[in-house]
């Protein structure tokens, strides 16, 4: 009785997690579909699988060129790299040496920041962003991959900022005050010490900001009016317009798009939950 | 090798006072060890030496050097966490060297200081591992060996030992004292272990509330507590202490089956007396009565635990003769040069004799 | 200045010297923008030493993307619009005059268009085409041409099932604005008043329910759906414009006639809108004889030809259908030229954009029969009035500054007494060390976050019109308040939104942490087989981009060919029109969140069980607790603290989750899914560019999650 009624909950947890895994990844099964598709229809079908498998979409959408004759989706992705890339990088820059201020340091202002920084978390971006296209024009920065990247780091920061600032709290103290009396300055306890002990968070901080640089399309389009500026989705929004709508195409670019940033998610992923720090401290 | 000078170290967390004017002069090479209960401030004490803190009054000074202000890498001096704080992204080889390695001292210099090391403390075959591939053993080996590459003027240690099991502890304080006598280095050890205070210090410093309440070599305190705080702090099981009244006479103090001269005071007035448990000798006749209500024969040795008028209060017995059991009436007898006096009051020693 | 331009735009332009560097602007896409790029190749050719940068843009933000680049120089030298647009870009200052309305240039132009194009005498853009719509038929499915609408109706007895006698947008006011036409009656009239209500607005509506009840056209026809029937042969008319022509031709054989007459209506035409597209040249052009040059290259006669050959447009340049050309034999382009000749110009009020979102929700609220068909079009009168409603009024602002003045002298004052403090200056002191590690990203928040979220919340106290902004107090958040004079929960009252807003986030976030605890409890099971794979997939919906996935799901609840209504289909439930009712729109949105969300609150629940002691759940077990109590009592109480952080940051983030309402159902049905953030937006950028209306919306609902979070984190302490 025991073994069977075990066998029977085993067999109703597995039910349960295919039918959430199907719910997870119906939609993407959709996209691929879609994107494999010939023609620029969908068909109505539940079951997402494409009747005759063409690259024809993957092809018209890699193949984009201006009207200048420049291979503009090259042009494309690589801003949307160097955009998402810049993006993680200057974040993180700017906010691990603040955060750590933040973990360990008191100092006067320090819980008056710290409720700003919560604050402008819910203040809506749609009232934001009138003044940034002024100040972007007033720093000569609109309509630049820079003033994007400007924009997009500091969007990132309150979240990054709060995300690390625990990271280098749950480091423990010693760490860097063992390294400071091995002879290094508090920077350097930070950068030798600290810094590599937060690897992990730094990487899913990192991976945060890439992410949301890479699918941002609202502030870009605002932002930017060159299309050898364009990053993706910005050009990927143009296939679904309001008349004209090229699922096709759409489903072959959302899949261009999404591959990198799922692969350095996938890459990353492990750190979500956990750290390295483990085994450091203690027994 | 340096000497380390405290003067007046007063420190405040918020409005509450840690440190409450601390002196402290440790000469060079000399063992040194912090100890009291947890809170008394000797960690504080500790990491005021090292720099990660700052007093808010007094003087630091490394032989004649005033390092009060000065950042911990200015001051030459190494010290051993709790927690052994290896760095966790670097191998124990990198460990090793990495105070070297900042201060820019040459790569092959490095190598042969950690080769040194590595053979000293027998972790030559952990070179390179990392800190979570190894046991708390490892760990704390490694940690030492960290702070000893380094040579430093004055190592401090903060309740190193903490973080190991029983046996591990006690083969480790053997270590630890070998190596402080082929080094011969100043060392600053902070601890509230007792046994580790006892065995280690060329010199005890026992803190409480922040001030230090006696210091001095450590059988010496042991021997002579200058209060009832040290004398019950320092021994295991802990000193017994019976309130006594002094008699008519105005020099003998009784209580409960024993009487003491002490110096004279006036008739009806208390004396604290303190017995260590194991300085009581079983008796056929007289004494002291203890009641006894638990007996722990450890082999060698027992311990019966009871009260005396109604007081608790711990003897000492011989392992190898009949025990009692509870219930009994134990007599015991105590030799007069046994008995530490305190005032009740103040909770000072009084003198051991008559005045 | 205008004598040199007219010169220039003459035929002068291959004269100018010396490198040029001209950017050009549109919202063509299809063969449109196919044409165009033929036109803009040749002119590259002939202008070897120029620089043309072309940027294409999606329709939906393409004018407030005009707007918002020109005036600070960063838009276009020149582009193209609609003629409807003009008095908006005029009274904005946006273009530039490029002739007389009467002078030789005009001449070369259809006069129609010409007129469209022009204010006050002066000729705005260079005439590119005319767009109308017109009748197309399937011969082999109706072998009379049909002249009247009723002869159409007719066939529904004849054409067999599944094929509809005609098929066009009927919820576009675009489109319903030639029945409209017929009927007598008009959109927006010439002072800019809203049309759509009254006898004529009442029966032409009724007309298109009685057809959509006849099944004589399709419910809910989107543009790709009437591409597809036609062209299929699934509908035997279609009311379409040219670019139909262009997905058709090589697929099916068509003809093209005018609109047919009603007679319902006492026998009159079907009018349609004409719009004119021309090319219109920035104010603010680097070189506006070179920028008129360009604009003027567009309508010459070899690019008119290939823009009405491989663009399909009706081509506004007289010249071009001359004999030689050929175009006035192509039987669809001349149909087309002819039905543009009588169509109706769309007005040029600048309210004329306000009107087709009003008009588009009053028709489908009739067709959907939710209101009587009356009730609808006065409710849609009501949406355009509040849209267009009169701004508040001028308020002095002197009383503000000096209440600021006072305000920042108090904190002066406190400031110095404060810096006299002897405890503060130490602590002062002692903080400047870390001010060192914190300045950069204090100084980058500020001036990028902080200042502009200020800004933001002054704009709260302006109104804007035509690009300026003026003080009007708290006249927004009055109007806001007040659900601006209208019933308090009635449609797009600030009260309604809030509560759809808190439903949402309530939905959403029980959901969320239903099913990320759900799962993370399943996955943690010690003895689970295949664990990993599990985790890798069902992180899946984390790791796609947002909009992506958001995209896709507004595509998988499509009416037609969403895999949503087909796995419907495969039990046998009828399509399901998601976004026709708020129940299933925003059921729509909640699944599509859900999906997006659960991935980070199973993440999260991982973490907190893998912290939660084992010895915990050995003791509960010893104590003589069930799987149920160890539950309740162990699992829910250790994993609350790591929880709460996460689900309150949740709670925000849903409380704005912007793109998931906005591309998903987009507000529908008539906004009432949309969420406060959205409404924020439209106001913004959709209806009249309201900014400072939409930032009173965003300081209200910062204002109320930083109350709720605060009242929270007061709770917690």
């Amino acid at each position: 009785m025991n073994q069977r009624s075990r066998w029977w909950s085993e067999l109703l947890v597995h039910a349960a997690l295919l039918v959430a895994v199907a719910f997870a990844l119906y939609p993407v099964l959709w996209v691929v579909s879609l994107a494999l598709s010939p023609g620029g229809t969908p068909s109505p079908r539940a079951i997402p699988l494409p009747t005759a498998v063409s690259l024809d979409n993957f092809r018209a959408v890699l193949g984009t060129h201006d009207t200048a004759g420049r291979w503009i989706f090259g042009r494309q992705l690589f801003n949307s790299v160097a955009v998402a890339l810049c993006t993680a990088a200057a974040s993180v820059a700017l906010a691990t040496p603040s955060a750590y201020a933040l973990a360990r340091m008191r100092f006067v202002g320090e819980r008056g920041g710290m409720r700003v920084l919560l604050a402008t978390q819910m203040f809506p971006g749609v009232a934001t962003a009138v003044p940034l296209y002024v100040i972007l024009d007033g720093l000569k920065l609109l309509d630049t991959r820079a003033g994007l990247v400007l924009v997009y780091a500091t969007t990132a920061l309150p979240f990054a900022m709060f995300q690390l600032r625990g990271a280098f709290e749950a480091i423990p103290r010693e760490l860097e005050e063992a390294a400071m009396v091995d002879g290094a300055t508090r920077w350097q306890a930070f950068v030798k010490v600290i810094l590599p002990a937060a690897r992990p968070a730094i990487a899913v901080t990192m991976l945060f900001a890439f992410m949301s640089a890479w699918n941002e399309f609202i502030l870009a389009a605002t932002f930017l009016s060159h299309e050898e500026a364009f990053t993706l989705p910005v050009a990927l929004q143009r296939y679904v317009g309001e008349h004209d709508a090229q699922w096709g195409r759409f489903a072959a670019g959302a899949m261009i798009v999404s591959v990198p940033v799922m692969a350095v998610f996938y890459a990353v992923q492990r750190h979500l939950v956990g750290g390295l720090t483990a085994g450091s401290v203690k027994g | 090798m340096a000497a380390v000078t405290l003067r007046g170290i007063r420190k405040k967390l918020g409005t509450a006072p840690i440190l409450r004017g601390i002196d402290l002069a440790i000469a060079h090479g000399e063992f040194t060890v912090l100890v009291g209960p947890s809170g008394c401030g000797k960690s504080t004490l500790l990491r005021t030496v090292a720099g990660l803190e700052e007093p808010d009054e007094g003087t630091i000074h490394l032989d004649d050097r005033d390092v009060t202000r000065a950042a911990p890498r200015d001051r030459d001096i190494a010290m051993v966490f709790q927690s052994y704080a290896l760095y966790p992204h670097l191998t124990v080889r990198e460990n090793l060297g990495f105070g070297l390695a900042i201060r820019g001292t040459a790569k092959t210099d490095i190598d042969v200081r950690v080769a040194e090391v590595s053979r000293m403390l027998n972790i030559e075959a952990l070179l390179d591992r990392y800190p979570r591939e190894m046991s708390g053993g490892q760990r704390q080996r490694v940690a030492m060996g960290r702070a000893i590459a380094r040579r430093p003027a004055v190592f401090l240690f903060d309740e190193p030992l903490s973080n190991l099991d029983a046996a591990l502890r006690s083969q480790v304080r053997v270590e630890i004292k070998r190596l402080h006598a082929g080094l011969g280095a100043t060392m600053l050890y902070v601890t509230h272990d007792q046994v580790e205070a006892m065995t280690l210090a060329d010199r005890l410093v026992v803190l409480r509330a922040g001030a230090v309440e006696q210091q001095g070599p450590p059988l010496e305190v042991y021997e002579r507590p200058a209060s009832r705080f040290v004398a019950a702090f320092l021994g295991s099981p802990a000193m017994n202490f019976v309130t006594a009244v002094m008699g008519a006479d105005g020099a003998t103090a009784t209580a409960e089956g024993l009487r003491l001269a002490v110096r004279p005071a006036l008739p009806g007035s208390k004396v604290l007396l303190g017995v260590r448990p194991h300085d009581v000798v079983p008796a056929d006749d007289g004494g002291i009565a203890l009641r006894v209500d638990v007996v722990e024969p450890m082999g060698f040795e027992a311990y019966a635990h009871g009260t005396v008028g109604g007081e608790p209060f711990v003897a000492r017995l011989d392992g190898s003769v009949a025990l009692p059991k509870p219930g009994d009436l134990l007599r015991l007898t105590v030799p007069k040069r046994a008995v530490h006096r305190f005032d009740p009051e103040t909770e000072r020693a009084l003198s051991e004799e008559p005045g | 200045m205008r004598a040199a331009l007219f010169a220039l735009a003459l035929g002068l332009h291959g004269a100018v010297a010396g490198a040029q560097h001209l950017s050009l602007w549109h919202a063509y896409h299809g063969v449109e923008q196919q044409a165009l790029d033929e036109v803009l190749a040749t002119w590259r050719r002939a202008h070897p030493g120029a620089t043309l940068d072309v940027l294409a843009l999606p329709f939906e933000a393409y004018a407030s993307k005009l707007e918002s680049a020109i005036p600070r120089d960063h838009g276009p030298d020149v582009f193209i619009d609609a003629h409807e647009r003009l008095s908006s870009y005029r009274s904005l200052g946006l273009v530039a005059p490029l002739a007389p309305t009467n002078g030789v240039l005009a001449d070369r132009f259809d006069e129609t268009a010409v007129r469209a194009l022009s204010v006050d005498g002066e000729l705005y853009a260079m005439p590119l085409s005319v767009k109308c719509a017109a009748l197309f038929i399937n011969p082999a499915l109706v072998p009379l041409l049909p002249s009247t609408l009723e002869t159409i109706e007719g066939m529904r007895a004849t054409l067999p099932a599944g094929v509809f006698p005609l098929v066009y947008e009927s919820q576009s006011a675009y489109y319903h604005a030639a029945l409209l036409h017929a009927y007598g009656g008009e959109m927006l009239d010439a002072r800019g008043r809203y049309g759509f209500v009254g006898p004529a607005a009442e029966r032409s509506v009724a007309r298109v329910i009685a057809m959509t009840r006849g099944r004589v056209i399709p419910d809910e026809a989107s543009g790709a759906l009437v591409t597809q029937l036609f062209s299929t042969g699934r509908a035997a008319t279609a009311i379409s414009g040219p670019w139909l022509a262009a997905d058709l031709e090589g697929r099916i054989e068509f003809r093209v006639i005018p609109l047919p007459t009603v007679r319902d209506a006492g026998g009159h035409a079907m009018q349609p809108y004409a719009t004119v597209e021309g090319a219109f040249v920035s104010s603010r052009a680097h070189d506006l004889g070179a920028a008129a040059a360009l604009a003027e290259a567009l309508t010459d006669v070899p690019a008119a030809v290939v823009r009405a050959r491989v663009g399909r447009q009706v081509v506004a340049t007289r010249a071009a259908w001359g004999d030689e050309t050929g175009l006035s034999q192509d039987p669809v382009l001349a149909i087309f030229r002819a039905a543009a000749a009588s169509a109706r110009p769309m007005p040029v009020h600048p309210h004329m954009r306000a009107v087709f979102e009003p008009a588009r929700q009053a028709i489908l609220r009739a067709l959907r029969g939710d209101r009587s068909v009356r009730d609808a079009l006065v409710e849609g009168k009501r949406r355009f009035d509040d849209v267009t409603r009169p701004l508040p009024p001028r308020r002095d602002a002197t009383m503000v500054l000096l209440a600021l003045g006072l305000a920042a002298m108090g904190l002066a004052t406190t400031a110095v007494r404060r810096a006299k403090d002897p405890d503060f200056r130490l602590a002062l002191k002692r903080s400047l060390p870390a001010y060192a590690w914190v300045a950069h990203a204090a100084l980058t928040l500020a001036l990028l976050v902080v200042v502009p979220l200020v800004l933001g919340a002054a704009t709260s106290f302006y109104a804007q019109q035509d690009g300026r902004s003026y003080f009007v107090g708290l006249a927004n958040y009055w109007d806001i308040l007040t659900a601006r004079g209208g019933p308090i929960f009635g449609a797009g009252s600030f009260y309604r939104v809030l509560g759809v807003t808190v439903l949402w986030t309530a939905a959403n976030i029980t959901l969320h942490v239903g099913l990320g605890v759900g799962l993370a409890l399943l996955l943690s099971r010690p003895l689970l087989r295949m664990k990993a794979l599990y985790r890798v997939l069902l992180i899946v919906p984390w790791a796609v981009p947002s909009y992506v996935t958001a995209l896709a799901w507004r595509g998988m609840f499509h009416r037609q060919f969403g895999a949503v209504n087909a796995l419907l289909g495969v039990v046998g439930v009828e399509p399901v029109s998601w976004f026709a009712r708020f129940s299933t729109a925003f059921a729509a949105n909640v699944t599509t969140n859900v999906w997006l969300g659960f991935p980070f609150m199973m993440v999260v629940t991982l973490g907190a069980l893998a912290g939660i002691p084992k010895d915990l759940y050995e003791a509960a077990a010893v104590d003589g607790a069930d799987a149920w109590q160890r539950f309740w009592k162990v699992t829910v109480p250790m994993l609350r603290p790591a929880m709460g952080p996460a689900v309150a940051m949740g709670a925000v983030w849903t409380f704005n989750q912007f793109n998931v309402v906005f591309l998903v159902s987009g507000g529908e049905p008539d906004g009432d899914t949309d969420i406060l953030v959205s409404e924020a937006y439209r106001w913004a950028f959709t209806r009249q560019a309201q900014y400072g209306y939409a930032s009173a919306y965003a300081v209200l609902i910062f204002l109320m999650l930083l109350l709720v979070t605060r009242r929270r984190g007061a709770e917690a302490a």
